[in-house]
């Protein structure tokens, strides 16, 4: 593991210098930029796929449109009404399209649909689209998405289907995404496939479905390394517990969770930043926290508290803990910071107490000996 | 001792890599608990990415996470800042103060109803800045002179004021759909110092005219579901750089004789669902027209020549499409030399597709 570290600290270090894109593609070479370097974070599986399709002794993939020769004076190149295309980037926002338009070139990178009327991927909207890392459908009115229609999308890593009307995730999403978004959709399940294969799934959105813990399917998670996972205002009532072990921040905020318990954490090592305000959250059970020693920030605001979470004092790292407008009715002096004896390796810049019924001079200054500094703690009970 | 040198040596070296990642990706760079020796202490390192935001080679993605405002500890080096899909209902003069290299700036869908006359006025490198759906009543003022793109689709905008667009000449793309413009509301001239304009959309708004005084450096125009009532010839006048006009679903009745000649190098005109009598004048004299939409309007009659050159063929393009169909007007009544020109039988739609 430590040599992996390294390795990844050295590609890093020598990854090739940023260099400032041209004046007006600035978007789209970030964009592109960052998808490239995505890419060559991965193993590389997609490439040598593409290899093979290469060295094949068909040239073009089978789904490949037959493009019709173009007549002889047509100078101009196709690109739908409406739309403005610039180096691979088709941009059709705001356009009250009703369907995914056709003529879009093949060799289109980012294809921008946001804010339109579309209804529905259909098998042949994207076909051909081989070269495809981007696609934005965010702000639609999607409710069905064919399960071919990402067929020759095998590049895809961006697919963002925020604000739309989808039921489920869509079935035959490509392997190679590296980012979903599917916000505020009507998503009640996910289904043991959902993400089956997608090696590179490393950001993950689906906040503001109705999603309920059942309605996730065990194994659906499997083998996948997320490192950002978002479930909020959905309709959890417990942390769940199949997600990938290899999450880094994981947000759960705006929904009906009562309590943590002891094992709820015991996969999530990793963890870094945990949201959990805006829960009904009674209780923090002794001992879960010690599952996630390297966590860094903890939202607990809004929810149920009658005490600070034990543990809390044996979390090294922990530099922010929002605790405020919960129902936390004393404050122990060992509360947030470890005996001398035992050494905190960062200190704390936020601790938010502020909206709970504990009075700022019942707490000793004692309590926030491994803070930063004054201004790291917001005691008052804010009220006007 | 030890332990602060080698923290110091590793700090260092990271600062000094070309880029530096955080957020996905600054896990890598933490220990993974074997080599508890290495690890920073007392002071958080480098920049700090904003809660639930995602912040990965300099882009930072905080879209759909409810903010209400705009949050603090941006990292200062940031070039593109999504903030689409949120709670923002104000934008306050400090907000993006340290964001020098910030390029784009996604506020789309948010519920913005103010916008402090000096927010954006540090932004120097900004080329991007998307406010559709918001619910501004003015467009900004103080829009940095780098910009290159400004997006204010479904907001409550009724005026277009010639000091907004003011000294912005690097403007390419200007998309303003959506709003309750009126005719009398964009100021005389408002865009005519955009010597780079290329791209301008006011659809579906309730402008009553073709806007005059655009700049000749326009390449597309869209007036789409707007009252328009007629096309005046001369609000078309000097945009030589015209490819493709957008009049669909207005109220068209007329388009002004020479209205066509005015933009010589025009190849896209749609003027389907209007209530056009008549073919307009000047199309078999355009030398570059390929694609001319007149479907659903009131056409009765098609003459020989409205399409095609009377003596022999000087069109320089050809044409790719034609529709006609859902016009008074029979197929059986229009000649088939009408098409004399058109190579492509796919590219005319005529049958009365009902």
């Amino acid at each position: 593991m430590k040599e992996c570290v390294l390795f990844y600290f050295l590609a890093l270090c020598s990854a090739k210098p940023f260099v400032l894109p041209p004046k007006y593609m600035a978007l789209t070479d970030l964009m592109m930029n960052d998808m490239d370097d995505d890419v060559d974070d991965d193993n590389d599986s997609d490439d040598d796929d593409d290899d093979n399709d290469r060295n094949s002794l068909f040239p073009f993939k089978r789904n490949m449109p037959l493009r019709p020769t173009l007549p002889p004076f047509n100078m101009f190149p196709t690109c739908p009404f409406g739309c403005q295309c610039y180096l691979k980037v088709v941009q059709c926002s705001d356009l009250g399209l009703a369907s995914i338009p056709a003529k879009i070139p093949p060799d289109t990178r980012l294809l921008d649909l946001q804010n339109n009327k579309i209804k529905e991927i259909k098998e042949k909207d994207l076909q051909g689209l081989t070269s495809l890392s981007a696609l934005f459908l965010n702000n639609n009115k999607l409710y069905k998405v064919h399960p071919k229609a990402f067929q020759s999308t095998n590049k895809l890593r961006r697919l963002y289907l925020s604000h739309n009307q989808l039921t489920e995730i869509p079935a035959n999403l490509p392997k190679s995404l590296a980012e979903l978004r599917i916000h505020d959709n009507k998503v009640k399940k996910v289904q043991k496939d959902s993400f089956k294969g997608m090696n590179s799934l490393h950001v993950l959105e689906m906040s503001a479905n109705p999603l309920e813990n059942e309605g996730i399917e065990p194994g659906a998670f499997e083998g996948l390394t997320v490192f950002h996972v978002r479930i909020a205002e959905a309709k959890l009532t417990s942390i769940p517990k199949g997600l990938p072990s290899s999450i880094y921040e994981l947000h759960l905020d705006h929904n009906k969770i009562s309590s943590v318990e002891l094992e709820d954490f015991i996969r999530y090592k990793e963890l870094q930043r945990l949201g959990l305000g805006h829960n009904k959250i009674k209780d923090v059970e002794n001992g879960s926290l010690a599952y996630i020693p390297r966590v860094r920030e903890i939202h607990l605001e809004n929810n149920k508290l009658k005490k600070v979470p034990s543990g809390i004092s044996d979390l090294k790292y922990l530099q922010v803990l929002f605790l405020h407008s919960n129902n936390i009715g004393k404050v122990d002096v060992n509360d947030f910071c470890p005996p001398p004896s035992k050494m905190k390796k960062s200190l704390y810049s936020g601790i938010s107490l502020f909206g709970n019924p504990v009075k700022y001079w019942e707490v000793q200054p004692a309590t926030f000996r491994c803070t930063l500094g004054r201004n790291s703690v917001q005691m008052g009970n804010f009220r006007k | 001792m030890k332990a602060v040198i080698i923290l110091t040596l590793f700090a260092t070296v990271c600062y000094s890599k070309p880029f530096y990642q955080k957020g996905l990706f600054d896990f890598m760079l933490e220990d993974d608990g074997s080599g508890t020796d290495i690890v920073p202490v007392d002071v958080p390192v480098g920049p700090t990415c904003p809660f639930r935001c995602q912040c990965h080679l300099r882009v930072v993605q905080c879209s759909d996470i409810g903010l209400e405002q705009v949050p603090k500890n941006i990292p200062p080096d940031t070039t593109l800042l999504d903030l689409q899909n949120n709670k923002i209902t104000e934008i306050k003069e400090d907000d993006f103060k340290n964001l020098k290299n910030l390029h784009a700036l996604i506020l789309v869908n948010n519920k913005i109803k103010s916008i402090s006359p000096g927010a954006f006025a540090s932004l120097t490198k900004l080329e991007r800045l998307y406010l559709s759906k918001n619910n501004l009543k003015e467009l900004p003022t103080n829009m940095p002179k780098s910009l290159q793109e400004l997006r204010v689709h479904e907001n409550m905008v009724t005026k277009v004021k010639k000091s907004v667009f003011d000294g912005l000449n690097n403007m390419i793309v200007i998309e303003l759909g959506t709003n309750p413009i009126e005719s009398s509301g964009i100021e005389k001239g408002a865009f005519q110092g955009m010597k780079k304009l290329s791209y301008l959309r006011i659809a579906d708004t309730n402008i009553t005219n073709v806007p005059k005084g655009l700049p000749a450096s326009l390449t597309e125009l869209h007036l789409d579901g707007n009252k328009i009532a007629k096309v005046d010839s001369d609000s078309l006048n000097g945009l030589n750089n015209l490819a493709k006009l957008g009049l669909s679903y207005n109220n068209i009745i007329s388009v002004e004789n020479g209205s066509v000649s005015n933009v010589p190098h025009l190849r896209e005109l749609h003027l389907d669902h209007n209530s056009l009598t008549l073919v307009p004048a000047g199309l078999n004299e355009h030398k570059y027209i390929q694609v001319v939409y007149l479907h659903n309007n009131k056409i009765a009659a098609v003459s020989t020549n409205d399409f095609c050159p009377i003596g022999y063929n000087t069109k320089k393009a050809s044409y790719t499409g034609i529709s006609l169909f859902s016009n008074p007007v029979q197929y059986w009544e229009i000649q088939p030399a009408t098409f004399r020109c058109v190579y492509e039988r796919s590219a005319i739609q005529i049958g009365n597709y009902k």
